[in-house]
């Protein structure tokens, strides 16, 4: 009997180190600054994430060549995900969280990291490229379990189209597939967009969060927003604009996951060896009390140990990491303006309709010289 | 044996958690040729495509009866490729490659013009005509040149995504355009596949 203890006792020492990681930058409260230093000292699986945040910042900050710098590093290690993966198979096992692979995000974080290149690229007044962007964003969304929900971003179909549009006088097949997706405002004709564009973002990002027993079944909820739509006022016009789409929406109208299904398997293994564990060490433990069976129930009680040992490695949790400065709806207008400086008006307004005050503000665009669009992106967080 | 429980009990007690910095190792830089499929590989436009497509370009160009056979040396304009794939790309790479490769092997078959260059171009004539330059030839003669033909071309893609992954397809196709009639001299296009698989953990 006595040879199983010390072996026992060593498979404990040894088994299953839970390495935590906690971030290894000091947090100054600039998102920016902050954003910089966990993408250059955080976790090497978390920089993507860290892009995609700091590049958001930078664009309410119209900071637009560094942001275009970042999300074309972050979309590098998107667009480079095909094959073998270290991180991403350590984060199939049985013993690691699946926040242990490299983020990438779900398909409606790819999709809006596109979607901001997309519109950087429109901004340099690099049409095709801004193009190419939005439908690598429309793809991203198009293996969703439902076809019904697969590729149905209206604003990057309308995009698509209105950049052929501008290019080569085409789109109206894009444009058509957009007003089939459109569920909440029906986008303008081509022909009625005028030369400053104005996308406008608002509301709160979808939340992740983790459910079951053992945080294994990822899900996602409404961010919310307490501004419906927008009004923008410039000279004597005012455009009144309403979302096209609703990250929200897109976000969870996916259906389920493949890794959904491994970690589901890996909280039935980790319950199954808990369970055996329990019975075999009680078993093994009143066996051992008998001097006749002592040695067969100290077996039995080392085996329960070993597979409580098991389960206590096993970690199914799901990946909850989210790229949080996301808005929930997206909106686009768009006014004929000379070129020069013009002041821009914006108001949110509630779903009393009543704009709401700390939401609004007012600032000054440059229009561009003819032919080159305008492109201003606007959103309710930005200072 | 009242020991070994307390051994257990310790072992059992006993957290290996560590915290704080994750140590990275570092990969080596791999120097590569631009030819060569890296081991950082997407479903887009590479390199390795960038130098077959241009290199074929490049030769079949040269077999053009009217480079071939023309009394006088063609002068060639480029015009920005059409980028119609889901891929962002630099427009100017490939045209600047079909130049680099024909400027290298047609050994003065064929002249391209420098239009990318031409606010430069005309400032530095002004400064001539101004007299604030000086110059070999008359300033106020009209020497810059116009294109005899325009080397353009177009990316087009075809994506399916599946679960288990994405399949691109790009053809390139390029031509020489005479600028006077419109006529395209010569075609020739490159096509290219490519599949990949994601893993379970991204989808």
């Amino acid at each position: 009997m006595g040879k199983f203890v010390p072996f026992l006792a060593l498979a404990l020492l040894g088994a299953a180190c839970a390495t935590t990681s906690t971030p290894d930058f000091i947090r100054t409260g600039d998102p920016i600054t902050d954003g910089y230093s966990a993408i250059n000292q955080g976790p090497a699986e978390d920089r993507v994430l860290w892009q995609y945040r700091t590049a958001l910042e930078q664009i309410r900050s119209h900071q637009y060549e560094p942001a275009a710098a970042l999300l074309d590093a972050a979309l590098d290690r998107v667009g480079g995900r095909y094959g073998k993966d270290r991180t991403a198979k350590k984060a199939r096992g049985y013993f690691s969280d699946e926040a242990s692979k490299t983020f990438l995000g779900e398909p409606y974080e790819r999709a809006m990291a596109f979607y901001y290149r997309g519109l950087l690229y429109w901004q340099q007044g690099q049409l095709d490229n801004a193009r190419a962007c939005f439908r690598s964003a429309q793809i991203e969304d198009s293996d969703a379990d439902g076809k019904e929900y697969a590729g149905d971003y209206v604003v990057l179909d309308y995009l698509d189209g209105l950049a052929s549009h501008r290019l080569s006088g085409g789109g109206s097949d894009a444009y058509l597939r957009a007003t089939n997706s459109a569920k909440l405002v029906v986008p303008d004709r081509y022909e009625t967009v005028g030369n400053v564009l104005f996308f406008v973002d608002y509301g709160r990002a979808p939340e992740k969060y983790a459910t079951g027993n053992y945080q294994e079944k990822l899900k996602l909820r409404d961010g919310g927003s307490e501004a419906i739509e927008v009004i923008l006022k410039a000279n004597t016009q005012s455009i009144h604009l309403g979302a096209m789409d609703d990250l929200s929406y897109q976000a969870t109208t996916r259906g389920g996951r493949v890794m959904d299904h491994i970690l589901a398997n890996q909280a039935v293994f980790k319950e199954a060896t808990d369970t055996v564990g329990d019975v075999a060490l009680v078993s093994g433990l009143i066996l051992a009390q008998d001097r006749n069976t002592q040695e067969a129930g100290l077996g039995i009680a080392a085996f329960g140990l070993v597979s409580k040992l098991f389960s206590a490695a096993t970690s199914p949790r799901a990946d909850t990491r989210t790229w949080d400065n996301l808005p929930k709806f997206l909106a686009f207008g768009s006014m004929r303006l000379p070129p020069g400086p013009h002041d821009i008006e914006v108001s949110f307004l509630n779903d009393q309709r009543q704009p709401i005050p700390s939401r609004s503000k007012t600032f000054r665009i440059e229009v561009n010289a003819p032919p080159h669009d305008t492109v201003i992106i606007v959103s309710e967080f930005q200072k | 044996m009242r020991n070994y429980f307390c051994l257990l009990a310790l072992a059992l007690s006993m957290g290996c958690a560590s915290s704080g910095l994750q140590p990275r190792s570092g990969v080596p830089v791999t120097e590569m040729n631009a030819d060569e499929r890296g081991f950082v590989a997407g479903t887009g436009i590479e390199s390795q495509d960038l130098v077959t497509v241009t290199d074929t370009m490049a030769r079949t160009i040269l077999d053009t009866p009217e480079i071939q056979h023309a009394t006088q040396i063609p002068r060639i304009a480029l015009d920005p490729v059409i980028n119609e794939t889901r891929f962002p790309i630099n427009k100017d790479i490939f045209l600047t490659r079909i130049r680099t490769q024909l400027n290298r092997k047609a050994r003065g078959k064929v002249r391209f013009l420098a239009r990318e260059r031409l606010a430069t171009l005309e400032a530095e004539r002004e400064q001539k005509r101004a007299g604030a330059f000086t110059s070999q030839t008359d300033p106020r003669i009209q020497e810059f040149k116009g294109a005899d033909y325009f080397l353009t071309g177009k990316l087009e893609g075809l994506t399916t995504r599946t679960s288990a992954g994405v399949s691109d397809y790009i053809l390139y196709s390029f031509q020489l355009i005479d600028a006077r009639t419109t006529e395209i001299l010569w075609e020739d296009a490159a096509e290219i596949k490519k599949q990949g698989l994601e893993d379970a953990a991204y989808r």
